[in-house]
C-alpha cells in the first residue's frame, strides 16, 4: 500500500491525507485505465470490421452478415486497390472491374497534401501571429471576420472557386488543385493564435530589450517555442488534405491530377440502387489511410514533448 | 464606441457596393452554358468531315469496356478523332454534371437520364438532334416501341438517342421458395388485387417465417420477429415514381401517372387505384410480410436478398448481375404478378446519349452519338451482358449472352412482346414533385398518415403547373 | 483609420501604453501587422469573401444556376420565416449540435486527461486519432452498415440476444441521436488531440505545487486544469459547433433528410433545395440565415470564454 505512493504525487511529503488519498488514487487508477480501454475498444473495433470486410469476397459478403471472421477469405481486394487485379478477376469477386493506377494517384496526393499543408501551416503562422502579438487597430474585428469564413458551406465556396479556377486555366493542374487551400483556413489561424497567446510573453520581451524586431522574434522564438503545436496542426491539415474528396472531383479529373480518394470512388456505388464493391471499399480505404498512420507515428513524439518553457530560470 | 459603429457601418456599406460591382461582372462567369444560347439552333451538323477530340461521361463502371470497344471501333473507322470516356460513380455524376454546366466545362457527349432531362432542355443545355439525323438519313424508328419518342422534348425536339431500356420482373430465392413447397410455376402465374392480395400475397405470406419457424399464415406467427419476408421492399417508398417500388400493382391496375405522358401536366395520385394500391401495399407491411420502411432504411436491396432474408423481390433489370452473383444463393425469376386488368405491368425506363450545347466540337459528338445509338455500337454492349441495349438486334445478343451464363430473362423481356409496359413519368419540376412526393409516400407507408392524404399532396403537386 | 487625433491626456481606452518604451511600437505595429496577415488575407478574400459576398447577393434572387439570376429583394427571407421545413431544419439541426457536441467535448476532454496523466504512450495516442484518418462519407458508410436493421452486426446482436431490432437510422426517434454519434465516434480523438495539446501548454509545477498543498486529482482538474485550457477549450468549442451546425455529409450518406423530414438538417435542405431543386436564391437566403446564426453562436462563446486572453501568459 506504501508504495503506491510513487505515482502521481512526485513529492515526498506526507501528510495525514495520503493514506486515504492514495487509495482513491488505486481505485480512481482503475476505473480511469478501464474508461480508457472501453474507448479505445469502441473507436478500433469499426477498424477490425474493415480489415475483416477487406479480406472478403464481396459477392459472398452477406451470404454470412454477422460473422467476426472474413468470409471467403482473399487477397482480391487488395488487389483490385493496387490496381494487380484483371478485370475478369475484379468481377468474379463482385468487383466492378474498372483500373486503378494506384501508385500514379498515390503520387498525386502526396504532393497536393505536403504542398497545401506547408502553405497553410506556415501562412496562417504568420497571420497568428499578428493577431496574436502585434497590436493594431481592427485587429480583433478582422480576426472575427476571417473566423466568419468558418460559416461559409463549403459548397458554397465550391462552385464560384471552381468557376474561378478554371477562368485562369488551372483545371486539371496542381496549382489549381492547392490554390484554396494554400493560404489559410480560419481554423488553422484561430488555432495558432490561440497557443501564440498562452505562450510566456518573458523571452519576447528579453529579446525586444536586445533590440529585435518582429522577424525575427517570429522565426527565432516564437516558431521554435511553438513546435508542438505547429506539428499537430501540420498533422491534421495533413489529414484533412489527404482525405479531401469534393473540390479535387471537380477540379482533378486528369490522370495526372487525380487524388487518391477521388480514384478509390470506383469502389463505391456504381448505379442507383445497388450496393458497393464492399471489399474493395474497405481495402481502399484501410490502404488510403495507411500513409496517415505512419506519417503520424513519426511527428507523435513532437506533439507529446512540452514546449521545453523555460520562462523561470 | 463611435468608432466602433463607424467602422462597422463602412463594413456594410463596403459588402453592398462590393456585391453590387461583383454582379456586373460576377454575372458572367456562371451563366457561361449561355455562350451556346444562341448557338442552339436547327441547324444540320455536318458530319462528313469529322476530326478532334470530345469528352464522353457515363457512370456505370461494369458498361465502360463495353463503351471503350465501341471507341476504338469509331476511331478505327475515323482518323484523327479521340473519344476520351470519363466514369463517374452515380453519387458523382450529376454533381459534377451540374457543376460543369455552370461553369462552361461539361462534357460534348455525356448519358442522360430520363429524370434529369426536361431540366437540361428548360435551361437550354442540350443540342437537338433532329436536322442533323434527317441530314444523316439516321433511322430513329430502330429501336424497341416507345423508347424514342421519350427523348422528344415539349417543344418537339428530340434531345436524345436511345441506347438501352430497362423494366421490372420479380426475383425470389429458390431454396426457400422450394422449402415453402412453392413451385416456380406457381411463381410465374401469380395475380394480385387491392382487396385481398390475391395468390401474390398468399404467397409472401407462406414464404415470410419469423424466428420462430412459424410461416406468414400459421397461427403463432409474430410479425414483430420476422427472419425471412415474404417479399422485400427496394430502399423506401419510392418517392412519387415507385419504379420497384409500387409502379408494377398500380399500373396493372388502371392507373396512369399523369394525363399525358411524356410531358404530362397534370398528376393523378389522388385516383382511387393509386390510393388502394398503396394502401394495399401497406396491409402488406403491417401484417409482417413485407419489411417496413425503417427496416430497409440502410443497405441495399440487393445484398438484403444476398443475406437471404427476401424470399421474393421486385427489382430493375440493372441489377440482375448483382441478384444473380450473391454466393450461396440460387436466384430464379419471375414475372410481376397479373393485376385486375387481367394484364402483369412494369415500368419502362431507358437511357440516352445527349450533347451538350456549349461543345466546342459540334461535328465529332454528333456522330459520335449517332455511332453510338447505331447496331454496331449497341451489339457491342450487349454482348458485356450488363443492361439490354436499345436496338432490338442488340437486345437479342444480350438475352443470348446471358442465357450463355445461365440466366433466362424471359420475365423481362415478355412486357415488349405483350405490351405491358408503361413509361417512366416524364414532366417538369421532377425535383420538386420528388420533394412533395418522398415524405408524402414515407407518412403513408408508415402509417403515419392515410391514403387519402395523396389528394392534398396531388393538389400540392399540380399547383407546380398552375 | 486609427484615434491618434486625440490628445494624450484624454485617452481613455486600453490602448494606452503602461510602459512608455513601447509608444514605438504600440498601436503602430500596424505596418509589420499587414505584411504579417498578406498571405492570409489573399486566400481570405479571393476564396472565402468573394464567394460569400456572390453568396449573399444571390439571396436577394431567383436563380437556378443554369440561367440568370433575377432580382426579387428580400422575397427569399419573407419566405422562409413561413416555411415550415425551414424552422424543422433549425430545430432538427439544433437537437443534433446538442447531443453531438455535448457527448463530444466531454468524452474528447476526459480522454485527453486520461491520457495526459495515465501514460505517455503514443501508441494509445495514435490509436485513440484512428477514427479521423477516414473520411466523413467513409465512417458514415461503415456506420451505415453495422448498424443497418437487417443485416448490421449490431441488431444481428440485438435479436440474438432476444430484443428487438432498433432501427438505427430509419427510426425517427434515432436518427438524429445516431447520426450524431457516429459523428462522436469520428470526431473524439480529433478533439482529445486538441485539448491534450493545450493540456501541454500547462506548466507541471502549477500540479506540483498543487498536489503539495494536498490537492487530490479531482480538485486539481476542476481548479487548475479547466481555467488554463481556457483558450484551447474555446478554440475547440468555436470549432466543433460551427463544424457541427454544417452537419452534411453523414445525412446525406445515410438518411438522406428522412425518415419523412426527421434528418432534414440546415445543410441538406440547403443543398436540396439549391443544387437538386434548382432554387439557388432560396438556398442561398438560408445559407445567410445559417451564417448569421452560426456567427453569433462564436461570438458569445468567445465573449463567455474570453478566448481572447490566457491565464498564463
Amino acid at each position: 500500500m506504501a508504495t503506491t505512493t510513487a505515482s502521481l504525487n512526485s513529492t515526498a511529503a506526507v501528510s495525514a491525507a495520503p493514506v486515504k488519498s492514495h487509495r482513491r488514487m488505486g481505485g480512481g487508477r482503475i476505473v480511469a485505465w478501464t474508461a480508457l480501454i472501453i474507448i479505445i475498444l469502441v473507436t478500433l473495433f469499426p477498424f477490425y470490421w474493415m480489415l475483416r470486410t477487406a479480406l472478403s469476397t464481396t459477392n459472398a459478403l452477406f451470404s454470412d452478415p454477422a460473422k467476426l471472421l472474413p468470409v471467403e477469405f482473399t487477397w482480391g481486394a487488395f488487389a483490385r486497390v493496387l490496381g494487380l487485379a484483371t478485370p475478369a478477376e475484379a468481377r468474379a469477386e463482385g468487383g466492378s472491374g474498372a483500373s486503378v493506377q494506384f501508385f500514379l494517384y498515390l503520387r498525386n496526393s502526396a504532393i497536393f497534401s505536403i504542398v497545401a499543408t506547408a502553405g497553410q501551416v506556415f501562412c496562417s503562422a504568420l497571420a497568428a501571429y499578428a493577431f496574436a502579438r502585434l497590436k493594431w487597430p481592427g485587429r480583433n474585428i478582422v480576426f472575427f471576420l476571417f473566423l466568419t469564413a468558418l460559416m461559409v458551406p463549403p459548397i458554397y465556396t465550391a462552385l464560384p472557386n471552381f468557376i474561378l479556377i478554371k477562368n485562369l486555366g488551372l483545371l486539371n493542374t496542381f496549382p489549381g488543385l492547392i490554390a484554396p487551400y494554400f493560404f489559410m483556413t480560419p481554423f488553422a489561424i484561430f488555432f495558432l493564435r490561440q497557443f501564440f497567446l498562452g505562450l510566456s510573453q518573458e523571452i519576447e520581451e528579453a529579446a525586444k530589450l536586445d533590440g529585435a524586431g518582429h522577424w525575427r522574434i517570429f522565426f527565432q522564438i516564437i516558431l521554435p517555442m511553438s513546435s508542438a503545436p505547429l506539428v499537430t496542426l501540420g498533422i491534421l491539415t495533413f489529414i484533412n488534405m489527404w482525405n479531401e474528396y469534393l473540390w479535387p472531383l471537380l477540379v482533378g479529373t486528369g490522370e495526372n491530377t487525380r487524388v487518391l480518394t477521388v480514384a478509390l470512388g470506383v469502389f463505391r456505388t456504381q448505379s442507383p440502387q445497388s450496393g458497393p464493391d464492399w471489399a474493395g471499399l474497405m481495402a481502399a480505404v484501410l490502404i488510403a489511410a495507411l500513409p496517415l498512420l505512419i506519417l503520424f507515428f513519426a511527428f507523435a513524439k513532437r506533439i507529446v514533448n512540452s514546449i521545453g518553457f523555460s520562462g523561470m530560470k | 464606441m463611435a468608432n466602433l459603429r463607424k467602422k462597422f457601418s463602412a463594413l456594410v456599406v463596403g459588402a453592398a457596393a462590393l456585391s453590387l460591382t461583383l454582379t456586373a461582372c460576377g454575372g458572367g462567369g456562371d451563366s457561361g452554358s449561355g455562350g451556346g444560347g444562341g448557338g442552339s439552333g436547327d441547324d444540320a451538323i455536318d458530319t462528313s468531315n469529322v476530326s478532334g477530340e470530345i469528352d464522353y461521361w457515363l457512370w456505370e463502371s461494369a458498361q465502360q469496356p463495353a463503351y471503350q470497344k465501341c471507341a476504338d471501333k469509331f476511331q478505327a473507322a475515323n482518323p484523327n478523332t479521340k473519344i476520351k470516356i470519363g466514369q463517374f460513380a452515380w453519387d458523382d455524376y450529376w454533381n459534377k454534371l451540374n457543376n460543369a454546366f455552370v461553369a462552361g466545362d461539361a462534357p460534348d457527349v455525356f448519358t442522360d437520364h430520363l429524370a434529369k432531362y426536361p431540366e437540361y432542355i428548360t435551361n437550354e443545355q442540350l443540342v437537338p438532334l433532329d436536322a442533323t439525323l434527317k441530314k444523316d438519313g439516321f433511322n430513329v424508328d430502330q429501336y424497341q416501341p416507345g423508347l424514342a419518342d421519350l427523348w422528344v422534348g415539349s417543344d418537339g425536339k428530340r434531345y436524345g438517342l436511345p441506347k438501352d431500356f430497362d423494366t421490372t420482373a420479380v426475383f425470389y430465392n429458390k431454396k426457400l421458395v422450394k422449402d415453402a413447397g412453392i413451385s416456380e410455376d406457381q411463381l410465374k402465374a401469380m395475380t394480385w388485387n387491392p382487396k385481398d392480395g390475391g395468390t401474390y400475397e398468399k404467397m409472401a405470406a407462406h414464404l415470410t417465417v419469423d424466428v420462430n419457424g412459424k410461416r406468414g399464415d400459421e397461427a403463432g406467427f409474430d410479425k414483430s420477429k420476422v427472419k425471412v419476408y415474404g417479399l422485400g421492399l427496394d430502399g423506401g417508398g419510392g418517392n412519387g415514381v415507385g419504379q420497384t417500388q409500387w409502379s408494377m400493382y398500380t399500373g396493372s391496375n388502371g392507373w396512369t401517372f399523369t394525363d399525358k405522358n411524356p410531358w404530362g401536366t397534370h398528376y393523378n395520385y389522388d385516383q382511387p387505384q393509386f390510393q388502394e394500391t398503396i394502401g394495399w401495399v401497406r396491409t402488406l407491411i403491417d401484417k409482417g410480410y413485407m419489411p417496413s420502411i425503417p427496416a430497409v432504411t440502410g443497405q441495399s436491396s440487393s445484398d438484403i436478398f444476398a443475406a437471404g432474408k427476401y424470399a421474393m423481390l421486385v427489382n430493375g433489370s440493372w441489377v440482375t448481375n448483382a441478384m444473380f452473383s450473391a454466393k450461396g444463393i440460387e436466384t430464379g425469376l419471375a414475372p410481376t404478378p397479373v393485376g385486375p386488368t387481367g394484364k402483369n405491368a412494369s415500368m419502362y425506363n431507358g437511357l440516352a446519349d445527349s450533347i451538350w450545347v456549349g461543345t466546342d466540337n459540334k461535328p465529332l459528338s454528333a456522330k459520335w452519338v449517332e455511332f453510338l445509338g447505331s447496331p454496331e455500337c449497341q451489339n457491342i454492349v450487349g454482348e458485356a451482358a450488363v443492361v439490354f441495349p436499345a436496338i432490338p438486334s442488340g437486345t437479342k445478343i444480350a438475352e443470348a449472352a446471358w442465357k450463355a451464363k445461365g440466366i433466362d430473362l424471359e420475365p423481362f423481356t415478355s412486357h415488349l412482346e405483350n405490351k405491358t409496359t408503361f413509361l417512366f413519368p416524364i414532366t417538369d419540376h421532377a425535383s420538386q414533385i420528388e420533394g412533395i412526393m418522398q415524405p408524402a409516400m414515407d407518412a403513408v407507408l408508415t402509417g403515419q398518415a392515410d391514403p387519402s392524404s395523396f389528394t392534398e399532396a396531388n393538389n400540392q403537386v399540380n399547383a407546380l403547373f398552375g | 483609420m486609427s484615434d491618434t487625433w486625440v490628445p494624450a491626456e484624454v485617452v481613455t481606452s486600453e490602448d494606452v501604453s503602461r510602459r512608455p518604451r513601447r509608444r514605438s511600437g504600440g498601436g503602430g505595429d500596424l505596418a509589420m501587422a499587414l505584411v504579417f496577415i498578406i498571405p492570409a488575407t489573399i486566400g481570405f478574400v479571393v476564396f472565402y469573401l468573394y464567394p460569400s459576398i456572390r453568396g449573399f447577393y444571390f439571396s436577394l434572387t431567383r436563380y437556378n444556376l443554369l440561367g440568370s439570376p433575377h432580382f426579387i429583394g428580400v422575397d427569399n427571407y419573407v419566405r422562409l420565416v413561413n416555411d415550415k421545413l425551414f424552422w424543422n431544419a433549425l430545430l432538427v439541426t439544433v437537437e443534433y449540435v446538442l447531443i453531438n457536441i455535448g457527448l463530444q467535448t466531454i468524452l474528447a476532454v476526459g480522454i485527453a486527461v486520461l491520457m495526459h496523466r495515465l501514460t505517455k504512450s503514443t501508441l494509445v495516442r495514435g490509436l485513440i486519432l484512428m477514427p479521423f484518418l477516414i473520411s466523413n462519407v467513409i465512417a458514415a458508410l461503415l456506420w451505415f452498415w453495422l448498424l443497418d436493421y437487417q443485416v448490421g452486426l449490431v441488431n444481428e446482436f440485438i435479436s440474438f440476444v432476444g430484443l428487438d431490432r432498433i432501427a438505427f437510422f430509419g427510426d425517427g426517434k434515432w436518427a438524429i441521436p445516431t447520426i450524431a454519434l457516429v459523428n462522436v465516434w469520428r470526431h473524439m480523438g480529433y478533439t482529445a488531440l486538441l485539448v491534450f495539446a493545450g493540456l501541454q501548454t500547462i506548466p507541471s509545477y502549477v500540479y506540483e505545487a498543487a498536489s503539495v498543498d494536498g490537492s487530490t486529482e479531482w480538485r486539481s482538474f476542476w481548479r487548475i486544469t479547466l481555467p488554463l485550457l481556457r483558450p484551447i477549450l474555446a478554440l475547440v468549442l468555436v470549432i466543433t459547433v460551427t463544424g457541427s451546425f454544417q452537419v452534411f455529409d453523414t445525412v446525406a450518406v445515410t438518411t438522406r433528410g428522412g425518415p419523412v423530414n426527421a434528418s432534414r438538417v440546415m445543410q441538406y435542405y440547403i443543398v436540396q433545395k439549391g443544387f437538386q431543386q434548382g432554387e439557388f436564391g432560396y438556398a442561398s437566403a438560408i445559407s445567410v440565415i445559417l451564417f448569421i446564426i452560426l456567427a453569433i453562436v462564436a461570438l458569445v462563446q468567445l465573449r463567455l470564454l474570453r478566448a481572447g486572453e490566457s491565464d498564463l501568459a
